[in-house]
């Protein structure tokens, strides 16, 4: 059996029910690379020049930890999923630049994504993604047409149950229960409810943000996070604040960002890469926004290699004890 | 209404001899200084590019001389720059100018976009008067840029140094001053003869060091610290293929017709990065393997946090073209102590890999 390997990185979270699905409709094994570690940062960090951004530095740790596990390593180079929205130069050099810097890399399976382009294009490139598989063309299409559906019950998932990607992609691929608990209704917090704003492959790598969602969790906050919040909002809410969107995954900062301002959270949390490019201007905008209406606090965490656990945890403390003592005030005033 | 752009190379000079002879009521900002810089990075988001901290102080300068609208380019495209108009606006606005900006689409309205912006801003002139001082204003960017190849070739030859560059200097206060066609052309004759006859050191074979990269910072000897000047004083021979002319040229005149100068670029990196990422990202990559037998080497500079760029700069070891890359990163923090000593030891090192070539070749002959 042929053994795809996807990468536990960047659009991992995003698109893996999907990619999963596909690759498993046309009979190959799926490999995933193990959640970050410390040795899979260095490993990645080794093999580029030091301004790549974090992100994608970890990406190419998981290449190398999958090195030698699987036959094809799925690297898709996606440029566009909307209309006149682009994406950041780094998601569309990816398989480039993975093989210029992992030369010992199984071979890897790219597909260009463009919806900007003619349809068949697009059909096209799925189609020769496929013929790596099967000869047969009605057993492709059959696979993408699932792998489209589980992605839309993947976000359909987290939209209704008002789930994290990592919880929704066990409870998507596997049969077992939910383990954790799921959010309260938003309306109705019964502690500090505190938004997360930043891109799934940060908010979700424990590794990356020093398990700030367990950690916020001990503190007994109510978390919320862009993915739960209607994709139809968050648009919405990204037309608001800048106009026409300019970036594939901008919504997950900006959208969330002008939707929690508005929503009566107790704080908002940015969490973006140093050297983001997209974020360096996004995440401007939100605390811009933040500072004009004067009624959330926000706090941006940028993070990178060097990142130490204990200046997250002194800025999180001090966050978190001064939107307690916010709480407070406001109780005694309504008192 | 006060007009303003912010600068990118000699490009003012094309554009003040345009909006001059529409008697558009227009300000520049001073050129590029310490100033402008530190306004820049002072009210810029942390983590964004020296183009945009450049401009932005330049437009914070145009707006203390009292400019209400800039021009700024923008439109769609992968790379960060197209959004800068707006973020830059936002700044603009929460520091209490009111400053209308115009976005520049160059990668969607093309020539006809800048025209109709040319002709909202003149009072609605007629089309002829436009098309006229626009080709002024081209005639001017044509003679900056031949000016600049021919300065490029002569800083290493020269015999006193810094002749080319004051030569320079006087032709491009010459150009700027120049008022017609005849006297641009007397211009360009005179100072073009003047640059041949610089007293040359004639056996000298100099180093030739391409120079690639991020299109602002190529352009703008600011923000790279006038690496082009230094390289010559070092006895190294620039060789570039960005020009705003080369640009405009092509992206304006020759691409509407399919023909495209960067298609020979873009098929020499095919074999290491298939698509477009955005920005130069892609043509750095392209010119490292199609020079690489043209060159001695090349200086590849971008700015920090360049998105396009650092995906070339970690392709481009892995080229089986060999040949040494320089990689300069430049924003507010660099200096010129540090330039230059990376400067001479990339010479000297392209001086020493010459010099084993030749004796290698030498051996092979005898």
């Amino acid at each position: 059996m042929t053994r795809v390997g996807i990468p536990r990185a960047l659009l991992y979270y995003e698109y893996y029910p999907m990619w999963r699905t596909f690759f498993e409709e046309l009979g190959a094994e799926v490999v995933i690379s193990p959640p970050t570690t410390q040795t899979i940062l260095t490993a990645g960090s080794s093999r580029v020049v030091s301004d790549t951004c974090l992100p994608v530095k970890i990406f190419l740790g998981h290449v190398l930890s999958l090195v030698n596990q699987c036959d094809f390593i799925f690297i898709p180079a996606i440029r566009s999923v909307k209309r006149r929205v682009y994406n950041c130069a780094k998601f569309l050099g990816l398989p480039d630049m993975t093989r210029a810097v992992i030369p010992e890399s199984p071979p890897i399976l790219d597909i260009d994504i463009d919806v900007n382009r003619p349809r068949r294009v697009l059909y096209r490139a799925i189609f020769q993604l496929g013929r790596h598989f099967t000869w047969n063309p009605v057993r492709i299409r059959k696979a993408a047409e699932a792998a489209w559906q589980a992605h839309l019950n993947y976000y359909e998932l987290m939209s209704r149950q008002a789930l994290m990607p990592p919880q929704a992609i066990e409870l998507s691929t596997d049969t077992q229960e939910l383990k954790t608990g799921t959010f309260n209704d938003i309306l109705t917090p019964p502690q500090a409810s505190i938004a997360l704003i930043g891109h799934p492959y940060i908010l979700y790598d424990d590794h990356v943000n020093h398990r700030l969602i367990p950690r916020l969790q001990k503190y007994d906050i109510n978390i919320l996070t862009p993915e739960i919040v209607k994709p139809e909002i968050l648009d919405e809410n990204t037309a608001r604040l800048v106009g026409s969107a300019y970036w594939t995954y901008e919504h997950e900062v900006v959208g969330a960002g002008g939707y929690y301002l508005n929503n009566q959270v107790n704080g908002i949390i940015g969490i973006m890469a140093f050297g983001c490019g997209p974020d360096s201007l996004m995440m401007d905008v939100v605390r811009r926004q933040a500072a004009r209406l004067q009624s959330t606090p926000f706090m941006c965490l940028t993070l990178e290699e060097h990142t130490a656990e204990a200046g997250i945890i002194t800025r999180l403390e001090a966050f978190l004890d001064m939107i307690s003592r916010r709480r407070r005030t406001e109780k005694q005033v309504c008192v | 209404m006060r007009v303003s752009i912010p600068h990118m190379g000699n490009l003012h000079i094309a554009l003040k001899a345009l909006l001059q002879r529409l008697n558009v009521d227009y300000v520049l900002p001073p050129l590029n200084n310490r100033r402008t810089l530190s306004l820049g990075a002072k009210y810029s988001p942390e983590g964004l590019c020296i183009p945009f901290k450049l401009t932005l102080g330049n437009m914070i300068e145009a707006a203390e001389r009292g400019a209400d609208t800039i021009i700024m380019v923008g439109g769609y495209g992968t790379c960060r720059l197209g959004y800068y108009a707006r973020v830059q606006e936002q700044v603009l606005h929460d520091l209490g100018y009111d400053i209308e900006m115009v976005p520049l689409g160059v990668s969607e309205k093309k020539l006809f976009g800048f025209l109709q912006i040319i002709k909202r801003l003149s009072n609605n002139a007629s089309w002829f008067k436009i098309i006229s001082a626009f080709r002024f204003g081209m005639a001017k960017l044509n003679t900056l840029d031949d000016i600049e190849r021919l300065v490029q070739r002569m800083r290493p030859v020269e015999q006193v140094p810094g002749t080319a560059n004051q030569l320079y200097a006087r032709a491009i206060d010459a150009i700027d001053n120049a008022e017609d066609y005849t006297g641009l052309k007397k211009v360009k004759l005179d100072y073009s003869e003047q640059l041949y006859h610089i007293n040359k050191n004639t056996d000298a074979r100099p180093l030739v060091v391409g120079i690639t990269g991020e299109f602002y910072v190529v352009l703008e000897p600011f923000s790279n610290l006038d690496i082009e000047v230094e390289l010559g004083k070092l006895g190294a021979e620039v060789k570039r293929t960005t020009y705003i002319s080369e640009w405009t040229k092509f992206s304006w005149f020759l691409n509407p017709f399919g023909i495209n100068e960067k298609d020979r670029i873009h098929r020499a990196a095919m074999p290491y990065l298939k698509r477009d990422v955005g920005g130069d990202g892609w043509e750095s990559v392209g010119e490292k393997v199609l020079h690489a037998r043209e060159y001695d080497g090349i200086v590849h500079l971008a700015p920090f946090t360049c998105m396009p760029e650092i995906i070339a700069q970690n392709i481009m070891p892995s080229t089986h073209e060999h040949i040494p890359v320089l990689t300069m990163l430049c924003d507010e923090q660099l200096a010129k102590p540090g330039v230059l000593t990376r400067l001479e030891a990339f010479v000297d090192l392209l001086e020493r890999r010459r010099r084993s070539e030749n004796r290698r070749a030498i051996a092979q002959l005898s």
